[in-house]
């Protein structure tokens, strides 16, 4: 394997999309947070001297993990493009004939783009995991891990993210194509979700039967819902009224999709003439 | 050993039938063309042995084993297009097809060399002409130095030097003993280089075998007189030929393999009152028995 991904290194490495896509990331994030940072100080604490939205600031050791990783989270299209760019490239260039021609397996050219999804998920991570240290420590807040499952959570949606990509690129092939689906199919989603969460709000309120909210069962959602901003006093008076949340539940739907996304692409890549 | 062989290979596109029962060898050394109009089945025959393609029905084996990833390293391949990534150098490409292959990188110069494209190794493969490209793909087969190559039409987008080029390079090749499985429709190409041929029309295989053995099925020979008439006449009585063809300035002969006999023939004309001005024994071009056999 790290003889395939030193191989996929000399692919990218000199590609400019892909360097400039992840400093647009890396510097997303970072100033993401920032807005949300100032948002919060300038104008929320204004408004609500008395702590209704939050009492505490979000980037204090106590919060910070679940809010960088919500945060950085929205960011999450950006590698999932990447991904996109990469698969979608060797179908362009034609390079997947040319690699497997060349004596790679189908089985380890689709591999390789797996483990890439995996690895740009990671890195994601730790970018988050950086960030989260830096808005802690700048605060002076004291070091701690309250919520740092969070962390965990902003894993498997990036992986969740990239894998889509993957999966879409080996479908659709065609660039340009396969970036318009991956943005239709979010938007699409959200809104099904939405469409989903007042139905079980529905079905709460008329037969008194908790689903959960359904809307979280759905592939990106069921990694976006993992995902909260720190509970407020605002959030808690309201929860009440909303279905609840099953994490299990849903973490139990993002492991799931994530593998039916890898079993989907390993048997597009391996049965499909290329 | 048999370096490729084919067994009862079929293949469908939806309704199309692109490859219909196809079966053949191809032995070790040898240049062996695979020949047939456009649309024939000769890029998706060459698709299905380099794993690009899967076959509908039947199995190929690869120097005699069953096909892997593995034996495909040994084998330099150029199929239909040159694919490279567009934004890196022709180095660079080659570094990625060395590194596949798991060969070593101190080829690349010497295969870059080989098809003369030293002066441009650095410039991006976009900026590239269409011959340029062609000529690429051709070292990149050529890299780790392989025993056996596929080439599909490798002379496409060539100017005529870098066809000529190419004819001698495969020559050299051969000579090495290295076996070359070439699909093309450059028939006096193929006529040139090949040692064995397998002509392909529309999915089915029509003919394959040593080419001197294809080609050679009969003796022609090719006649004409200052005295047209008399030779017509003359043509009538002689023996042991099968047919004759006029050709408006000629009449070509046409007699069972290994039967004309040059002198006989001069001796019966010339006892006919009939002067030769033209004799000889013309070998059937592959054009010809293309024609023949695929229409």
């Amino acid at each position: 394997m790290v003889q395939l991904l030193k191989i996929e290194w000399l692919k990218i490495k000199n590609y400019t999309a892909f360097i400039v896509i992840s400093l647009f990331f890396v510097l997303g994030i970072v100033a993401a947070n920032y807005m949300v940072y100032s948002f919060k100080k300038n104008i929320i604490d204004k408004a609500d001297p008395i702590g209704l939205i939050s009492s505490t600031s979000p980037y204090d050791f106590a919060n910070v993990w679940q809010t960088t990783s919500y945060v950085s989270g929205c960011l999450l299209m950006l590698p999932g493009l990447i991904i996109i760019m990469l698969v979608t490239n060797e179908f362009t260039f034609k390079t997947h004939r040319q690699n497997i021609i060349d004596g790679w397996s189908r089985n380890q050219f689709i591999q390789v783009k797996l483990v890439m999804a995996l690895i740009v998920a990671f890195v994601s991570t730790v970018l988050v995991v950086l960030t989260a240290l830096i808005f802690g420590f700048a605060l002076g807040s004291t070091f701690g891990v309250n919520h740092i499952e969070a962390l965990g959570f902003f894993f498997l949606k990036a992986l969740t993210y990239n894998l889509i990509a993957v999966l879409i690129g080996v479908l659709v092939r065609k660039t340009g194509f396969a970036i318009g689906i991956f943005f239709v199919y979010t938007c699409l989603e959200n809104f099904i979700s939405l469409l989903l969460e007042m139905l079980a709000i529905k079905i709460k309120t008329n037969y008194n039967v908790d689903t959960g909210n359904l809307g979280d069962y759905l592939p990106m959602n069921a990694a976006d819902g993992l995902l909260y901003f720190p509970k407020t006093s605002l959030s808690k008076i309201t929860s009440g009224l909303l279905p609840t949340d099953y994490m299990y539940l849903v973490l139990a739907f993002t492991i799931a999709y994530i593998f039916i996304f890898i079993y989907w692409s390993k048997n597009r890549m391996e049965t499909t003439d290329l | 050993m048999s370096i490729v062989e084919v067994k009862n290979l079929h293949k469908t596109y939806g309704k199309v039938q692109a490859l219909k029962g196809v079966n053949f060898s191809v032995p070790k050394g040898s240049v062996f063309g695979i020949l047939g109009p456009n649309g024939s089945g000769k890029t998706t025959l060459l698709g299905i042995i380099s794993d690009i393609l899967k076959a509908t029905q039947g199995s190929y084996t690869l120097f005699n084993q069953t096909p892997t990833a593995t034996q495909r390293k040994q084998i330099g391949t150029f199929l239909e297009t040159p694919n490279f990534y567009h934004y890196l150098s022709a180095v660079k490409n080659l570094e990625i097809a060395a590194a596949i292959k798991q060969r070593g990188t101190n080829d690349i110069d010497n295969v870059l060399e080989i098809v003369n494209l030293t002066q441009r190794k650095n410039s991006p493969f976009s900026t590239y002409s269409l011959g340029m490209k062609q000529r690429l793909a051709i070292a990149s087969c050529l890299l780790g130095n392989p025993d056996v190559l596929i080439l599909d039409e490798p002379t496409n987008g060539l100017d005529p030097v870098g066809i000529a080029e190419i004819r001698e390079l495969i020559k050299k090749l051969h000579q090495q003993g290295k076996t070359i499985i070439m699909a093309s429709h450059m028939l006096d190409e193929v006529e040139k280089v090949c040692t064995h041929v397998a002509i392909l029309k529309k999915g089915d295989l029509v003919v394959t075998g040593n080419v001197d053995e294809i080609m050679a099925n009969e003796d022609i020979v090719e006649i004409s007189s200052d005295n047209d008439a008399a030779l017509q006449k003359a043509v009538a009585s002689i023996i042991g030929c099968s047919m004759h063809k006029n050709n408006g300035n000629t009449i070509q002969l046409f007699y069972p393999i290994g039967t004309a006999n040059l002198t006989a023939i001069n001796q019966h004309f010339f006892n006919q009152g009939v002067v030769l001005n033209h004799l000889v024994v013309k070998k059937k071009s592959l054009e010809t028995k293309f024609f023949e056999l695929t229409n």
